[in-house]
């Protein structure tokens, strides 16, 4: 057993899949921050709104107000650098850290896929993918054709877990037994051209995608890895996520996974796109000296990544520590590759109750936050819990010193009737963030 | 196996993805004439609705100039009339804050209250203002023309005073300015009729999802917050019963309030479904595309259930005492009261309606969790 696991740990394996994809990756990465930057979201998400949202542990990061600007600069260099293999190493890890601040700053916007841009990004600290065909090679007057074969593996297991994990999320009643949300979803996609007043209305095309997209995130590890299938699950990625482009607002994601999957191709694919590339840039590359071995700190890569792939295989199953319906209460939901699985639409509004003179008022929501912030807040425990406190602090600070603060809040979650989703009788300001269960989240009821 | 049944499947729904086109026509197939439900808010009930709130307006002037050649006491009284006959009728249109009315902020250069009563005093004086300007809102519209008609100890006197004239400028400046945004608007509504309901498309600024909107936001607002939640003190904690609407009118005839109140109710629920101006008919409304869309829940239909809901604050409202201001003053528990069964429709109309109406929001990129 140990001796298997020396001998592939110290195996290698061509190189050029990596150079594919830190092409890709580098690429999108700076189009995704310039495209971020154009539609003026960094002014509206970050700059503009005077109250942010902020992960549980992290409550203690810096606004950065207009410098916000300067960090998503920062982020779309390191990524123009990491495209060209200029000082790679640096580069990712200025790109780890400037991504992951930027999506620490507020909560409100939490994708999947910003998620999944900071893990992978961590993950290729650790990866030479400047090993050739990158500017790196031309200064240090070396470059690597081979790089040991954990490396290209350990991507495609990062991949392999966002799809297992997905798939299996979507084994629950309201998907596979009421195709939701998909049967709220798709009908509405009325005004599209051809599939739109005809596929999208159909019952039993809510079932088959419903049924097909968990199929399809389960099986596509397994069409990926094997040779034979490679080609159709390839094909199947494309198609899978160019058509949930076409439904569904969700931004540049499909485009990375589709370049992710390029990463299961072997070297001889890779060789070919690598050769286009040289013969369209008339880069040349002289043939500098060829070290075999790449010089990665080995053992210390490999037990950082030993311990980041246990993590990314316990953090999606921390819900299970909570009981009652995840999609309701949301304990664990987070970075769990949850996506797409629920229509959720709150309203909660708070009322301060002045214990001193024993009045009451409802505040006006608008008048502190954003309406994605709201939007957002009116069904998130947490987000709840925070601005609750955020109020309390306000009006603390406005000279009414002993106040309670109420929610009464009601959620709809994937088509059931609203219903009450925070205990109304329990002061929010006497309640703190924590792992511990939220038990002032009502049950779901008719479960 | 698996890979079999993905093969199928994908093939099948590229294939039946390919020849689908021959159902590419202007109705959309889900069943529901979009189109239909437009043309019905927009030709029975909008249009006459303003067309109606337009003769209220002209007669308004008519009495103002009435009142202008000739102070007395005849003349002020059915001024007042006029007045408050083009209230009730503003109730029936101030939901509908889109495309111009949207564009001139006519709701809120037509009934902010309180009014601004220094302004407006300010302004008679210096006769230099700009009715457009955001600061001069709250000193126009009804609850201007309610201090000036009703506010002012002695209006008779102070129209035919020293200063008679510029207050003879300011009512009539007031009211023509309300025509003119008026007629602005209605001249829009007939011009671009056709384009209007025929946008049924799904996306944020398409017609039905604005006027769903708007309805919404006018319920929550206009309607729920103005008449009855802020002076009834939800929104502060203590009581501003001067924060009814017509105030001034109301302290002399007690009823003006509730009145204006209802009457909105009542637009309110005619507008959810579809029913007609004038009475005569009951067309498509929300309340059909949503029965359409199988919003039913626990056996309960949501129009339906939406509309008890309607009934029951409906209902609270008349039981209230005829002058809201002394509701408030002696017996503030029942205004909070009716105002948390108006409140009950807020979720409903909230959350399980756009959950079913499906109103895409697209400020920024989400999947969904």
């Amino acid at each position: 057993m140990m001796s298997t696991l020396k001998k592939y740990i110290n195996s290698y394996t061509d190189s050029s899949p990596l150079v594919i994809f830190r092409i890709g990756f580098g690429l999108m990465m700076f189009f995704s921050i310039l495209r971020f930057w154009s539609k003026g979201w960094i002014d509206k998400i970050y700059v503009k709104p005077s109250f942010h949202f902020t992960y549980y542990g992290f409550e203690w990061i810096e606004q950065l107000g207009e410098y916000t600007y300067i960090l998503f600069l920062i982020c779309a260099i390191s990524a123009f650098f990491i495209t060209i293999g200029l000082k790679y190493r640096i580069s990712i890890i200025i790109f780890f850290l400037s991504f992951t601040y930027i999506e620490l700053l507020e909560k409100t916007i939490y994708l999947n896929h910003y998620y999944f841009i900071c893990v992978l990004s961590f993950l290729l600290i650790f990866i030479p993918l400047n090993s050739s065909f990158s500017i790196d090679n031309i200064l240090s007057k070396h470059r690597s054709t081979k790089v040991p074969r954990w490396t290209i593996d350990s991507i495609k297991l990062l991949l392999c877990i966002v799809y297992i994990y997905a798939g299996l999320a979507k084994i629950n009643s309201d998907w596979l037994l009421e195709a939701l949300p998909l049967k709220i979803w798709l009908p509405s996609k009325y005004d599209l051209p051809i599939i739109g007043d005809t596929l999208m209305q159909k019952n039993w095309v809510h079932y088959a995608m419903s049924w097909g997209g968990m199929i399809y995130d389960l099986s596509i590890p397994f069409l990926l890895i094997n040779k034979k299938t490679r080609n159709f699950g390839f094909f199947m990625v494309v198609f899978f996520h160019v058509f949930t482009r076409i439904l569904f607002p969700i931004g540049v994601f499909p485009y990375i996974m589709i370049m992710s999957a390029t990463i299961f191709f072997d070297s001889k694919v890779h060789d070919r796109i690598i050769l286009a590339l040289k013969n369209v840039s008339k880069i040349k590359f002289k043939d500098y000296k060829i070290k075999d071995r790449n010089s990665l700190n080995n053992k210390f890569s490999i037990i950082i990544l030993s311990l980041f792939f246990i993590l990314q295989l316990t953090i999606p199953l921390r819900n299970l520590a909570y009981s009652g319906n995840l999609m309701w209460h949301e304990q664990g939901y987070r970075f769990s590759w949850r996506v797409m699985l629920m229509e959720k639409i709150g309203y909660t509004t708070f009322k301060v109750l002045n214990k001193d003179n024993g009045q009451s008022f409802i505040v006006d929501n608008d008048e502190f936050l954003t309406s994605y912030q709201k939007k957002q807040m009116n069904f998130q425990p947490d987000f709840i819990l925070e601005y609750a406190h955020y109020l309390g602090r306000h009006f603390k600070n406005k000279g009414l010193k002993n106040i309670e603060v109420y929610a009464d809040s009601y959620v709809s979650l994937n088509g059931r009737k609203s219903q009450r989703f925070i205990n109304p009788n329990i002061n929010l300001l006497a309640e703190t963030e924590s792992f511990a269960n939220k038990n002032w989240i009502l049950p779901l009821k008719n479960e | 196996m698996i890979k079999k049944i993905i093969t199928i499947f994908s093939i099948a729904v590229l294939l039946y993805s390919c020849g689908s086109e021959s159902g590419n026509n202007n109705n959309y197939d889900d069943g529901f004439n979009r189109s239909e439900l437009l043309a019905n808010l927009t030709d029975n009930i909008i249009i006459p609705s303003y067309n109606n709130f337009q003769q209220e307006l002209i007669n308004l002037e008519q009495s103002a100039i009435n009142f202008t050649n000739n102070t007395d006491q005849d003349n002020l009284e059915s001024l007042r009339s006029s007045w408050l006959d083009a209230y009730m009728a503003w109730q029936h249109i101030e939901m509908f804050d889109i495309a111009k009315a949207e564009e001139i902020d006519f709701r809120r250069k037509m009934n902010a209250y309180p009014c601004n009563t220094i302004r407006i005093d300010i302004n008679i004086s210096s006769e230099n203002y700009d009715l457009n300007n955001s600061n001069h809102y709250s000193a126009q519209g009804f609850p201007a023309l309610d201090y000036l008609l009703n506010g002012l100890t002695d209006p008779i006197i102070l129209f035919s005073g020293n200063d008679g004239q510029n207050y003879i400028n300011y009512l009539n400046s007031l009211v023509q300015y309300m025509l003119l945004n008026t007629n602005e608007i209605i001249n829009e509504w007939n011009n671009n009729r056709d384009l209007f309901i025929n946008s049924t498309e799904n996306t944020a600024s398409s017609s039905l999802n604005k006027l769903t909107n708007d309805f919404i936001f006018y319920y929550e607002k206009g309607f729920r917050a103005n008449k009855i939640g802020i002076p009834a003190g939800v929104f502060s904690g203590s009581p501003l019963p001067e924060n009814v609407e017509a105030y001034y009118h109301n302290l002399n005839n007690n009823t003006t309030s509730k009145n204006l109140a209802l009457e909105a109710f009542v637009c309110i629920q005619k507008f959810f479904v579809g029913q007609y101006f004038d009475n005569s008919s009951e067309g498509t409304g929300i309340s059909d595309y949503l029965n359409h869309l199988n919003a039913q829940e626990q056996g309960n239909n949501l129009s339906d259930l939406i509309i008890s809901t309607f009934d029951e604050a409906e209902l609270a409202i008349t039981e209230l005492d005829q002058d809201l201001m002394s509701q408030i003053n002696t017996n503030n528990y029942d205004m909070l009261v009716t105002y948390d069964k108006i409140q009950a429709a807020v979720p409903l109309l909230k959350i399980d309606m756009l959950v079913y109406l499906s109103i895409d929001v697209d400020y920024i990129d989400a999947d969904g969790d």
